[in-house]
């Protein structure tokens, strides 16, 4: 079904709301943050109709919801966030998505930009020669067994013990890096074969090592809390739990699609496959999820370390020392919190957790300026450091953006640009550019994704974070 | 036989048509070349795959999935189909290709919009793959 705009109630200047009774099936409204400019662009589409089909899943509570950087993707809509209500709402592995607990993690160098001089394109050059990136294989840290369950069992901290990243990274990471509830025996074995080679590795798509200036400050009390300054250089990293994450939803997928009758659970797509949280499936798939989710929270813990490896060649071991970690934020999880005295299963999948200052699950570094949130731009244009706002938790059950949010497809990124120009492009404009794969770059062209500017000011209008400060490229390796 | 990538905003959307049910597996793995194939070198070798499922769409999923993670693991590109068969909802073949660099791009075969199915004589399929 296509949508125009008169088929949404407008509720605010920025939240439109799909009514729960323009579908048979839906059991609550779809809703959307968005200005009238990004609604054209989301209207352009199936990403409404597949948050309608959200909408739909059994223990769903008070509305499917869509960030402003929503579009289309299997199942849920990639910016899609939907509570069930526990103990017997659903859990759906595709409401999280393959890549299980995607996301994007921060560090900063003790030094500005213009202290660089020539140093920036060694250093990029040296990030890319660090981080595997690309292939399947060949990640720095082969695993074995024991090893790899303990990566499972307590994400980040189990590398900490090894050397790798400090007890500080782990404490400013969402969670503190490690979900509750990991089961490393609800993983498959093949599961753990794809993982067991890729743990900092960067893989391919949209995941990224980005250095940055600090370009711009919005708000400095808050900047200062995260160790933001303006000029400051900062390397953002985007990746995920790669093949072991991937491995984990084709599985759970499948047992629950195999589930379905039994439950007699009807769902207008296979992909939104769902079991009750409390099943045996729904429980098998949370132990699992969480095993993919702390891989994930590793994963970029030793990719950071490698970052901070490739500084201290280039910039001396005292750099590489002093470049602290900002916050890890996850994308893509399934998590329970509660909200309203109910305990509610938050499934984001493409989309950030955003609590507010004051918040017991925000590290005490920053509980009194809010959890940090990074929106990532798109190679050509800026990032964005937000802070989690106390509408997040009246409105969005805690959650803002992920990212601009793709607005092109892959193939229509291509037809408009080779990568070998784009390149090009980038490099005019002062970014240095590494990436093993002309059609991987231009998969990834900026004209490809929406303006991230809009996006962020929607989330700020809508009072569910705030800015902080804008980050520029200076040069990115991309998978 | 045939296949076209749909315009699909976030991920590679596949429409597939073949002659029989076999073409049309085959189809899938031509494709699926297109999509992470291109530098492949050095001798040909082959691979034996054997699959069971529980439904035509699933079987069609499962194919193009082993065939990923070929690529992911042994950085094995199939190129072709060397033998197909199809005998209810189980499938053996023998592919062949080359070991590369392929880019780990198709992280899994999704069930959105996920078919199979037979028109006359023509078989299509349909597959989202999350890229």
């Amino acid at each position: 079904m296509s949508f125009s705009t008169s088929d949404l109630v407008r509720l605010a200047e920025t939240l439109w709301e799909i009514p729960a009774g323009a579908r048979a099936d839906m059991r609550v409204p779809a809703r959307v943050f968005a200005d009238r400019e990004l609604l054209e662009a989301i209207l352009g589409d199936r990403s409404l109709e597949q948050l309608q089909n959200v909408a739909t899943l059994p223990g769903i509570v008070d509305y499917a919801l869509a960030m402003p950087d929503i579009h289309q993707g299997y199942g849920f809509p990639v910016g899609g966030v939907a509570a069930t209500e526990l103990p017997n709402g659903i859990v759906s592995p595709g409401g999280v998505g393959y890549d299980i607990n995607c996301g994007v993690r921060l560090l900063v160098l003790p030094l500005g930009a213009d202290d660089m001089g020539d140093r920036i394109e060694p250093l990029v050059h040296e990030l890319s020669r660090a981080i595997p990136a690309g292939m399947g294989k060949g990640g720095p840290l082969e695993l074995d067994e024991t090893g790899l369950d303990d990566v499972l069992r307590l994400g980040s901290s189990a590398l900490v013990g090894r050397g790798i990243g400090t007890a500080e990274d782990v404490e400013r990471t969402e969670s503190s890096g490690c979900l509750t509830g990991a089961d490393p025996t609800t993983v498959s074995e093949r599961a753990r074969l794809r993982g067991r080679g890729q743990l900092g590795t960067l893989g391919s798509g949209n995941h990224f090592v980005e250095l940055q200036r600090v370009s711009r400050v919005d708000d400095q009390a808050t900047a200062e809390a995260f160790g933001l300054a303006a000029g400051r250089l900062t390397v953002l990293i985007h990746s995920g739990s790669r093949g072991l994450g991937h491995q984990v939803c084709t599985d759970y997928v499948r047992a629950m699609d195999a589930a379905l009758a039994g439950y007699g659970i009807h769902l207008p797509d296979r992909q939104l496959a769902c079991a009750p949280a409390s099943s045996p499936e729904g429980k098998a798939y949370l132990a699992a999820m969480a095993c993919a989710a702390n891989f994930a929270f590793a994963n970029r813990h030793a990719i950071a370390h490698a970052v901070r490896e490739a500084v201290a060649r280039v910039l001396g071991r005292d750099v590489a020392r002093s470049t602290r970690q900002v916050y890890d934020v996850a994308h893509n999880v399934a998590k329970v919190e509660r909200y309203g005295g109910r305990d509610l299963c938050v499934h984001r999948k493409g989309a950030t957790r955003a609590f507010p200052a004051g918040s017991v699950d925000v590290p005490e570094a920053y509980r009194a300026v809010g959890q940090p949130v990074f929106v990532p731009g798109s190679m050509g244009t800026s990032s964005y450091v937000l802070a989690g706002e106390p509408g997040s938790l009246e409105l969005s059950f805690g959650t803002t953006c992920h990212g601009a949010g793709r607005a092109l497809s892959r193939t229509g990124a291509r037809k408009r640009i080779s990568g070998a120009d784009l390149r090009r492009q980038l490099e005019a404009q002062g970014i240095v550019v590494r990436c093993p794969s002309n059609r991987g770059l231009a998969e990834e062209a900026p004209f490809a994704y929406k303006d991230v500017e809009r996006v962020v000011d929607v989330v700020a209008q809508a009072g569910l974070a705030r800015k902080v400060a804008q980050l520029r490229p200076l040069g990115v390796v991309k998978g | 036989m045939a296949h076209r990538f749909l315009e699909h905003t976030g991920e590679t959307e596949l429409e597939l048509e073949g002659s029989s049910e076999a073409a049309l597996f085959a189809e899938a793995l031509v494709a699926l070349h297109e999509l992470i194939g291109g530098e492949e070198a050095g001798e040909p070798e082959q691979r034996r795959l054997e699959l069971v499922a529980t439904d035509r769409a699933l079987l069609l999923a499962d194919w193009l999935g082993e065939l990923a993670l070929l690529a992911e693991l042994e950085q094995f590109v199939a190129e072709r189909v060397v033998t197909l068969t199809l005998d209810g909802l189980r499938l053996g073949a023998t592919v062949e290709g080359r070991r590369g660099k392929p880019p780990h791009l198709v992280k899994a075969v999704t069930l959105n919009g996920l078919d199979v199915r037979q028109e006359g004589d023509t078989w299509f399929g349909h597959v989202v793959l999350d890229v």
